[in-house]
């Protein structure tokens, strides 16, 4: 039940995107007379003297002929502030977020701190001191973020999650979160095993302390009905020696007949080791990587937990765009998920298409 | 043991004036002296320890899996052995072995399709990365040594540049943060079928099977072995002038016997069987140890009385306490129950832990009893060694009879009842044979020579026994393990450097800008340069590695490597190499990444938590640089 009251939610929210983006013509012709002032002031440098009358004439025309407009669209700074490290991760979500931004016509200002909680929390200050219309932020460290982001909710800005939050949303006067809880996706993940037959799990970890990765095991223990054996199997940096980790595990455990890896690079390893033992194995793994796409596509690896970052990047703005424009509130106090999406034998050649101009 | 093969190393290293250089050192005390010794008997330590504990450890499978993981590493561990031995280190070295990586890589990717890269031959790119890392060992080496600051900062300096340039780069030229596939190459005729090979070439152990494999193996490690200690023997006991006949035909008569014993062991699997080999076995042992000793050495003049002094004697005392009580606890505790006990282990494998643990420590508290009985007389250190064998053949078959489990009943045994034996018979020659006294080089070249023709035809019965397999073992279902050829260049590499280390002029020189940088400028070292090679050396190394993963792994993260640098050091300080600089050893370093590598994969072999792994690699870490520096303090006193 609960599940068809996210999906009914989701479809409402895509559509009311998707009439925004009809409903956007104007906007888009608003686009154009900024790129023409965009072009005037280039050739105004050029030229010289033009600059002034062009802005000018531009600047009129707007504010005469379409009110409406200005209001809803060009006018409307949101802020998308992440601990991103550039990774092919936080690229699928930009081009989320840039593609939203481009179908509201609202500007869109990236920031990513690369992991620095310090740097995300002077990020989140100076959005507020530009006088954002909307916050979008990742919450990988709630003691730095939380209160920042709880300043700028409290002054009036829209306030989202996305990502990592899902705990501290709430409490920080966050309309919603955006993203994907990692015990859901594991049970999703448990599911899956459970319809491939298999009896016995190993669950590998590639840090060994990270609670995200152990709520990943924790979700696929709880929904899989045979056993989970949960261990941390070396970092992804020493690929060869998580390879041998999972090795002396599989060893030792004969009747171990899955493999889930808490991560692309180690779900890899764990392809090569049971491979090296000549065990068959049912092999899953979290998030997608070119390698990852070629052995489902293989069907050496059965299928991959994805968490559809791209919507991370793309709902949050189509949230802010509509709660700044018709005060609409969506997620009725919960988190909206992203996730758990699987991409397996069925979809991957669809996937990998998608993958290559990054939006999965 | 193949310590002795490069002892003269060690006094070459050591030794500070002429008088110490002649002085005579006993086989022991030479062995004891090398700075890798401890990592041997940690190596062994830790070996026995997760043999005992855990069920694939000691297979085939499980030996292929740690010589994997320790061949990447041991490689780095022993050049980074190298430049601390010269004083300095090298923080960048573990982000370099990924950096080298994706440089091979991103020169051989194709640039038709999406992502970028050359596109070269490996023929060519391989050289062209090598350079690369010639370049940045050189780079490291001259920035150390123009600005004077410690290699510590300016490393961990171009840690950070490598770290961010693997990112950066891979990014802008690939836009991902790993950079693959190696075997895309595959068919396409720019080397990838013969690097291949060179690089990843595995050996499946269940594709080759040799009937012979288990007659040659037992065959050729008795032989080895018998070799070694007849190579004790020699050096540790005073030639006589005239050789006595008799002794001969003793000595060949054991011979004999030694084989009928080992016929009767493998033909026979009962308890009466296995007594009566055993008991064979023991008769070739003394008549044959015994007859060499008629046949070649002198016979010991004073033998002193029988004392007890109170020292031994309490040690004595604890040892078979501590014998008793890892008796008490088998016996006790029920070796078929999986019941936790502890958060780490279950009933069956803290009965393992007990008496294995309990045992050992009782041991080692009866031999440092018969070191103590050494000191009063030659007659009380025999007495006490021979009480000492017997407890320990009582101990073989009490493992024998009481054991559930067929590797003890079989391999355990016969371990301890050889090396038993072999302490009864030292013994008893101790007691009628007289050691020398002298130095001869003669004895020594050819103790030498002995010891290490028995250690290669050991190893190459090992070898057999870990390559091969027999039709009974495929029937049964055994894993299948495979060796791959970076094992291989693991081995190549630590005995080129040992040799470097041990028999040339930059050899020497290393140790030289080691120990005190400017005295040996001062003597005419060319020290700069000297520490910029082995900048460069580390830095190579770091090739050989990338090139290994990229060939292994195919795609390589932009993180690979980074951090690993510390554990390389590590690996070489459990090895006995000094953070100080100017000790150390090559071989040490490469044993002590076998030791981590144990450590690291005994733990999911025993099925224990990994949460733990840290507080155990943490306790290794503190014991083998505790016992090394005892060991090294011991053996310097001896002198």
């Amino acid at each position: 039940m609960k599940k068809m009251r996210w999906l009914a939610m989701l479809l409402a929210i895509v559509m009311v995107a998707a009439a925004c983006g009809s409903d956007d013509d104007t906007g888009t012709a608003d686009g154009g007379t900024d790129e023409s002032t965009d072009e005037g002031t280039d050739e105004g440098t050029d030229e010289g003297t033009d600059e002034g009358t062009d802005e000018g004439t531009d600047e009129g025309t707007d504010e005469g002929t379409d009110e409406v407009d200005v209001a809803q669209g060009g006018d409307l700074t949101f802020h998308m502030i992440t601990h991103s490290d550039d990774g092919p991760f936080w690229t699928v979500v930009q081009n989320g977020a840039e593609a939203a931004a481009e179908a509201m016509g609202v500007n869109l200002v990236w920031l990513a701190s690369n992991n620095m909680p310090d740097v995300q929390a002077q990020l989140i200050d100076q959005a507020i001191s530009e006088g954002s219309d909307g916050i979008a932020s990742s919450l990988p460290s709630p003691d730095q973020l939380i209160p920042g982001l709880k300043a700028a909710a409290d002054g009036g800005i829209p306030v989202y999650t996305l990502n990592s939050g899902v705990n501290d949303y709430e409490s920080i006067g966050a309309t919603t979160h955006v993203g994907q809880t990692e015990f859901i996706a594991g049970q999703g993940a448990g599911k899956r095993f459970n319809d491939l037959g298999a009896t016995s799990i190993l669950c590998g970890r590639q840090e060994e302390s990270n609670v995200a990765l152990e709520e990943r095991c924790d979700g696929l223990a709880d929904t899989f009905e045979g056993d989970v054996l949960s261990e941390f199997m070396g970092l992804d940096q020493d690929a060869a020696a998580q390879e041998a980790n999972i090795n002396a595990t599989l060893a030792a455990n004969p009747d171990i007949d899955g493999f889930m890896g808490a991560g692309p690079v180690i779900g890899l390893s764990g392809l090569r080791a049971s491979e090296a033992l000549g065990r068959d194995l049912t092999i899953a793994a979290f998030d997608i990587t070119p390698e990852i796409i070629d052995a489902i596509d293989a069907g050496t690896i059965q299928f991959t937990v994805d968490q559809q970052q791209y919507l991370q990047g793309y709902l949050p703005i189509v949230l802010m765009f509509l709660e700044a424009t018709n005060k609409n509130t969506a997620g009725g106090g919960l988190p909206i998920l992203t996730g758990p999406g699987f991409v397996d034998s069925n979809n991957v050649s669809a996937v990998a298409s998608l993958v290559e101009q990054s939006t999965r | 043991m193949t310590d002795v093969v490069t002892a003269d190393a060690a006094e070459a290293e050591s030794a500070t004036g002429d008088d110490e250089r002649l002085s005579f050192q006993g086989v022991f005390q030479k062995l004891f002296i090398r700075p890798e010794i401890g990592a041997v008997l940690g190596a062994t330590a830790i070996w026995t320890f997760f043999w005992a504990v855990s069920i694939p450890f000691g297979t085939a499978g499980g030996a292929s899996n740690i010589l994997d993981v320790s061949a990447t590493l041991g490689i780095m561990a022993v050049a980074v052995a190298m430049l601390m031995i010269g004083g300095e280190f090298d923080l960048s070295s573990g982000a370099a072995t990924g950096a080298l990586g994706i440089v091979t890589l991103l020169l051989v990717r194709d640039v038709t399709g999406t992502a970028g890269g050359l596109g070269l031959h490996l023929l060519i790119a391989l050289p062209l990365s090598f350079i690369v890392a010639l370049a940045l060992g050189w780079l490291n080496g001259t920035m150390v040594e123009r600005t004077g600051l410690p290699s510590f900062i300016v490393t961990l300096a171009t840690f950070f540049v490598l770290r961010g340039m693997k990112l950066g780069f891979a990014k802008l030229i690939v836009d991902q943060i790993q950079v693959g596939k190696m075997d895309d190459l595959k068919g396409e005729n720019k080397g990838y079928e013969f690097f291949q090979k060179v690089f990843a070439y595995e050996w499946q152990r269940n594709d080759h099977q040799w009937a012979l494999r288990d007659a040659l193996y037992t065959g050729l490690v008795i032989v080895g072995l018998s070799l070694v200690v007849i190579a004790v023997y020699e050096l540790h006991f005073k030639r006589k002038a005239q050789h006595n006949p008799i002794g001969m035909i003793m000595f060949v008569a054991g011979a004999a016997l030694g084989v009928a014993s080992v016929a009767i062991l493998h033909l026979t699997d009962d308890t009466a069987g296995n007594w009566f080999g055993a008991i064979v076995g023991l008769a070739a042992m003394l008549i044959g140890f015994l007859g060499l000793g008629v046949w070649r050495y002198e016979m010991r003049g004073d033998r002193g009385t029988l004392k007890m002094p109170s020292d031994a004697v309490r040690s004595v005392g604890i040892g078979i306490v501590l014998i008793v009580l890892g008796v008490i606890s088998a016996i006790v505790l029920d070796s078929d129950s999986n019941e936790q006990v502890l958060p780490l282990t279950t009933e069956q494998g803290l009965r393992a832990i007990l008496f294995v643990g309990l045992s050992a420590l009782g041991f080692v508290s009866l031999m440092v009893g018969v070191h103590q009985a050494g000191r009063v007389s030659r007659m009380s250190a025999s007495a006490f060694t021979v009480g000492t064998a017997v407890i320990g053949l009582l101990m073989a078959f009490f493992v024998q009879s009481e054991s559930e489990s067929e590797k003890f009943r079989n391999e355990a045994f016969s371990i301890i009842l050889v090396v038993s034996a072999l302490a009864l018979t030292w013994a008893i020659a101790n007691y009628f044979f007289q050691n020398r006294g002298s130095s001869d080089i003669h004895i020594e070249h050819l103790g030498t020579r002995i010891a290490i023709a028995g250690l290669l035809i050991f190893l190459i019965g090992m070898l057999i026994r870990l390559l091969f397999t027999v039709d009974a073992e495929i029937e049964a279902g055994i894993a299948p393990a495979k060796y791959s050829v970076r094992i291989l260049w693991f081995v190549a590499f630590t005995i080129a450097c040992s040799w470097v280390l041990a028999s040339t002029k930059f050899g020497s020189w290393v140790f030289a800008v080691g120990g005190n940088k400017q005295a040996s400028r001062q003597v005419g070292v060319p020290a700069a340069r000297t520490k910029t090679q082995l900048f460069m050396l580390v830095s190579v190394a770091a090739w050989l590695v990338g090139t290994l993963l990229a060939f292994r792994i195919n795609t390589l993260q932009a993180n690979t490597g980074n951090g690993l640098e510390f554990e390389y050091i590590i690996a070489a300080v459990v090895g006995g190499t000094m953070l100080t600089g100017g000790y150390g050893s090559t071989i040490g370093a490469s044993i002590g990444a076998v030791i981590m590598a144990m450590s690291v994969l005994g733990i999911p072999n025993s099925n224990w938590n990994s949460d733990w792994r840290f507080v155990f690699l943490g306790a290794i870490l503190l014991l083998a640089v505790i016992g090394n520096n005892f060991i090294k303090t011991k053996a310097e006193n001896l002198r």
